[in-house]
């Protein structure tokens, strides 16, 4: 015991004094004179002549290498001190502690009512499930898809325009007390849901299948007692990811956080890590890795107590599900919709433009309408589908080769590398990943598949401990089984299907994370008719000209439910 | 059930957790406070050697000795009047019944000590640099400010916002004077939240008159398109810089008030590498520019076509000279990168505009977009062919000959078009010793003709500001220099 404690303590101890020296390391690594940045972001206009940089370097006292910056960051780190901010010369710590603040009530908030959304969407499932009458995920999966599919910045400028300036029910910004606290709460948990009903549909199914169910319905015990039962296991499943969502969503949500003038740790990061302002970096950083990693470990803490002693007895008999070879009709159907109107955009001029249709609505010949440049947003949703789906096609399957590897693979139920890359800034492995492999499209691909993972692995961690802890696996390794062959005939099987469907759910998100990393130059192209690019940019047209972000979006909703309903049988 | 009463208590926990402060309504009287929004948040405490400055005489909570016209000459204001007493040293006449709000009159010594400071500030205040101010108090109400060597711009230099006057007060950490209650304009700053928000109070002591509102409620908002959903929902009165895109949103409770700046958005080729090395393929891709699509199209007509880089406001009455292009050559598909910012939004779209219009011309373009704190070291470098930025051409002084030294010499330390053009240089350092005004515009009008003569540069337009005001609203600051938009005479007509 005493041991593993000391194991934990230094897995931490690491983790803090290797990101801060990272993030020490991040003037060194793009290449950019942190005295420059730190005049920029002190007096926007002006020139950063030799002279001017000498007095801001003089005044700053920077370390000669990263090594001595971060030694010295950890020095004070030790006797309780954050560090004084290069930017604004006032201490880190007033800055810093305040917006961890925020953010642990906006991402605590939004991970809870995640959670509640995706559970009201699974109550129907559940029942049918506890009559014996559920069969693949049911609508509650295709509404998940849907949802999940939805980009949180749209989301945000919706609401506010609707529910804000539009019925004027709640404050547009700000954060001075609760009811600021609804519509970034709503923006950031209703595609989170999505992705939790998917998953809770997902856990549900399976769990119907095994044998105690059928058992518990002859022996008539109540419905209700049947459908809560199954609804603990099912949420077992989910209640890591959750974790994962509320550590990942403290430093990253820098977007909705500025829609709605909230000031969090997201922006706060944002803008330092611009500016250079790495003690504040730092700072921020080792406090979400430390958060991530406590968190990261209750998420096993809270599996092994919802599925109690079971986890512990051999008590489970997970089955393999059976799914149907054939993929559900209504997902053929949507997927028909979306190549039909994907081809007619193929056959258009995507790059033409005319300033003189500026954001013209649709028309006969214009059917989706022009975008603010008059070009033809049928002709660039067309063209841009190739570029989005498939890249976020390609990235979700790594994304699952990877997270399957690791969860299968990984000893005992830790994963520390995962809590702390997952509790990293989104801007931090940006800046990282553009300033080792440039700028471009394959750096934002990269960027996107070194977090992409991490749910999968956690997902596939989590069904793996539940199948490792039922009575054929221990036969199996009881009967002398190789790890090989237990790995494939008797783990694979049980976690694959779910962690597939986990990882079609994430298809769209991977295209919008690889847009919300385009301002550092990373990603498509400026031109790209890309679905995530041609987002970020018309966002600010949304009350104007809806059909301009309409098309990107109903792309990405249906390109959800298709992957929600897609269901592929698992390979034996 | 423990253990579900535990997984209860959790959004509880949540829901009663950590806000921003609020900066109070005001009580009973909150209908004659304004609430304002400004555009950016303080990056240094409200600090005045930053571009804080900015923030302190938007809202009126400090001023300066003098202040600018249209043109950029001084006019009165904390100084009533002065006098050059030889080529380095000015002598300054306060005005009198000025108060700071902390309640100490502002005498010389307050004055020259404030100047002092700035002058001793570590990083130096840019527009101090290399000049060595000295300011002593000669009698109650008399200041001399003398620099090192002669000096035409020295009065000028006084109307600078990181050279605002504050009490000796507020100089008790002189690296970053404190601001709250320590300046002389028509609102005293009472709290400060944070970055999120500030308290302002009217000075009644102010010595412009009482001021037309009882105080201000600041929110500093990053987001253009917050600050104007705040706005359409009732919840601001005055909203600095309402983005293009928004401005059909806006119904008849609320107008804006547009003033033309001295900004310019131009397209700066890369003289010294790459295509635009030859000056023939620079004068195509001028001829091949056409800034009205930019004008009408992207910024919707809230823009000036630029007829150069100065604005007509800022030249007054100098005649420009038009300028001369060299022969315009044959791009035959030569590829160009153009790199443009996206922090200001119209940006990106008029890139794809003008990348169009060069395509046409028979270049092969590349546009790059990224965020200005990534992409300013590059652009340093010259790692691009065309640079479309936007760039203030009056900055501290009000003087447009700075502009030129920073932007278009050899050793410019802004000089995106790596111009290096002895003849320019020549022309700059002689300007830079003008002691007339009227005879510097003239110099500058010259300037830019050269400037413009070497195809370096293609003006695209000149940009305005768009305050956005609740229908009301009376009063809001006009400058093109954007440093007053909440004034004396502001009101929420409420």
């Amino acid at each position: 015991m005493t041991a593993t404690v000391v194991r934990r303590a230094a897995e931490v101890l690491g983790a803090v004094v290797g990101t801060a020296l990272l993030v020490g390391a991040l003037p060194w690594l793009s290449g950019t004179d942190p005295a420059r940045a730190v005049l920029r972001a002190r007096e926007e206009e002006g020139a950063p002549d030799a002279a001017a940089l000498q007095a801001v370097r003089d005044t700053l006292d920077l370390p000669a290498d990263p090594v001595t910056g971060t030694l010295g960051f950890l020095g004070r780190l030790a006797t309780g001190d954050l560090g004084t901010s290069w930017v604004s010369r006032t201490p880190v710590a007033d800055t810093v502690l305040p917006a961890l603040g925020i953010s642990l009530t906006l991402a605590g908030t939004a991970s809870v009512v995640a959670l509640l959304l995706a559970g009201l969407l699974t109550v129907p499932a559940l029942l049918r499930a506890a009559d014996g009458r559920l069969r693949g995920g049911g609508p509650g999966a295709a509404l998940g898809g849907a949802l999940s599919a939805l980009p949180e910045f749209v989301l945000a400028v919706l609401l506010v325009a609707v529910v804000a300036v539009g019925w004027g029910l709640l404050p547009t910004s700000g954060f001075t007390g609760p009811e600021h606290l609804v519509l970034p709460v709503l923006a950031l948990a209703l595609p989170a849901a999505g992705v939790l009903a998917r998953l809770l549909a997902g856990a549900v199914a399976a769990t119907a299948g095994e044998s105690w169910v059928r058992t518990w319905r002859a022996a008539g015990v109540a419905r209700r007692t049947t459908a809560a039962a199954l609804g603990r296991r099912a949420v077992g499943v989910v209640v890591p990811q959750v974790l994962l969502l509320l550590v990942g969503t403290l430093g990253a949500a820098a977007v909705v956080e500025a829609v709605f003038d909230v000031p969090g740790l997201g922006g706060v990061a944002l803008s330092a890590a611009l500016a250079q302002d790495v003690p504040v970096v730092q700072a921020a950083v080792v406090l979400l890795v430390a958060i991530g990693l406590l968190v990261g470990g209750g998420g096993v803490l809270a599996h092994r107590l919802l599925l109690g002693p079971a986890l512990a007895t051999s008590g489970f008999t997970p089955e393999t599900a059976r799914a149907g070879r054939r993929p559900q009709r209504v997902a053929v159907a949507v997927a028909g919709v979306l190549a039909v109107a994907v081809v007619a955009g193929l056959l258009r001029d995507p790059s033409a433009q005319d300033v003189g249709r500026r954001l013209a609505p649709p028309s006969w010949a214009l059917p989706l309408g022009a975008d603010p440049l008059g070009r033809d947003v049928l002709a660039r949703f067309g063209h841009g589908a190739l570029l989005s789906v498939g890249l976020a096609a390609v990235l979700a399957a790594v994304a699952l080769g990877v997270g399957l590897a690791v969860g299968l693979l990984g000893r005992g139920g830790r994963s520390g590398p995962a809590d702390v890359l997952n509790a990293l800034p989104a801007v931090v492995v940006g800046i990282v990943v553009a300033a080792v492999a440039g700028p471009g499209l394959l750096a934002a691909c990269v960027a996107v598949a070194l977090v992409g993972w991490i749910p999968l692995a956690v997902h596939t961690r989590t069904l793996a401990a539940q199948a490792r802890a039922s009575g054929f696996h221990v036969a199996a390794v009881a009967g002398g089984a190789g790890r090989w062959h237990v790995l494939r005939r008797h783990l694979l099987p049980v976690v694959g299907p779910p962690v597939v469907r986990h990882a079609l759910v994430r298809v769209p998100h991977a295209s919008l994370a690889l847009a919300g990393l385009s301002f550092l130059g990373l990603g498509a192209g400026a031109e790209s008719p890309e679905w995530g690019r041609a987002l970020a940019e018309t966002t600010g047209y949304l009350e104007r000209a809806p059909w301009v972000v309409a098309a990107p979006v109903t792309g990405l909703v249906l390109l959800g439910v298709v992957a929600a309903l897609a269901d592929p049988a698992p390979g034996r | 059930m423990k253990r579900r009463t535990a997984l209860l208590a959790v959004p509880a926990l949540f829901a009663g957790g950590c806000f921003a402060p609020s900066g109070g309504d005001g009580g009973a009287d909150a209908a004659d406070r304004l609430r304002v929004a400004l555009s950016f948040p303080p990056v240094a405490a409200l600090s005045p050697y930053t571009d804080d400055a900015l923030l302190l005489t938007r809202v009126g909570a400090a001023e300066t000795l003098v202040t600018f016209d249209a043109s950029g000459a001084a006019e009165p204001q904390l100084a009533e009047s002065w006098e050059f007493t030889d080529d380095r040293t000015a002598l300054l006449e306060l005005r009198d019944g000025v108060v700071f709000h902390d309640g100490t009159p502002m005498d010389a010594e307050a004055v020259a000590g404030s100047l002092n400071a700035a002058a001793a500030a570590d990083p130096g205040v840019r527009v101090l640099r290399d000049v060595g101010l000295v300011a002593t108090a000669v009698d109650d109400d008399t200041v001399q400010v003398q620099a090192a060597q002669a000096d035409p711009l020295l009065v000028q230099r006084l109307g600078a916002p990181s050279l605002v006057v504050l009490s000796p007060a507020a100089y008790a950490d002189p690296a970053a004077p404190d601001p709250v209650g320590h300046g002389t304009g028509p609102y005293a700053i009472t709290a400060v939240q944070g970055t999120q928000s500030a308290t302002l109070d009217a000075a009644d002591a102010y010595w412009g008159g009482p001021p037309a509102a009882d105080g201000l409620d600041v929110r500093f908002v990053d987001d253009a398109d917050a600050r104007t959903s705040a706005l359409r929902a009732g919840e601001l009165d005055v909203v600095q810089g309402v983005p293009i895109a928004a401005l059909p949103t806006l119904t008849d409770e609320q107008r804006v008030v547009t003033t033309s700046l001295p900004r310019v958005t131009a397209l700066q080729l890369n003289t010294a590498s790459g295509v635009f090395a030859d000056p023939a393929l620079r004068a195509a891709a001028v001829a091949a520019v056409d800034p009205g699509a930019v004008v009408d199209g992207v910024f919707e007509g809230q823009a000036d076509t630029a007829p150069g880089l100065l604005t007509d406001d800022t030249l007054g009455s100098a005649a420009r000279t038009a300028p001369v292009l060299p022969a315009a050559g044959d791009p035959a598909g030569a590829g160009i990168r153009l790199a443009t910012y996206d922090d200001r939004p119209e940006l990106p779209e008029a890139a794809a505009v003008l990348a169009e219009q060069l395509r046409a011309a028979g270049f092969t373009v590349e546009v790059v977009v990224q965020t200005y704190a990534t992409l300013e070291p590059d652009l340093l470098a010259g790692a691009f062919d065309a640079v479309l930025g936007s760039r203030l051409t009056l900055l501290d002084t009000g003087d447009p000959v700075g502009y030129f030294g920073t932007d278009w010499t050899c050793e410019g330390g802004y000089n995106l078009a790596r111009l290096c053009d002895p003849a320019v240089d020549a022309a700059v350092a002689t300007a830079a010793g003008l002691t007339d005004p009227r005879e510097r515009r003239q110099a500058a009008a010259d300037i830019e003709a050269q400037v413009l003569s070497t195809g370096a540069v293609v003006p695209v337009l000149h940009e305005q500001s768009r305050t956005g005001v609740a229908a009301g609203v009376q009063g809001v600051g006009d400058d093109p220099f954007e440093r007053q938009v909440v004034t004396v005479a502001t009101s929420p007509g409420r």
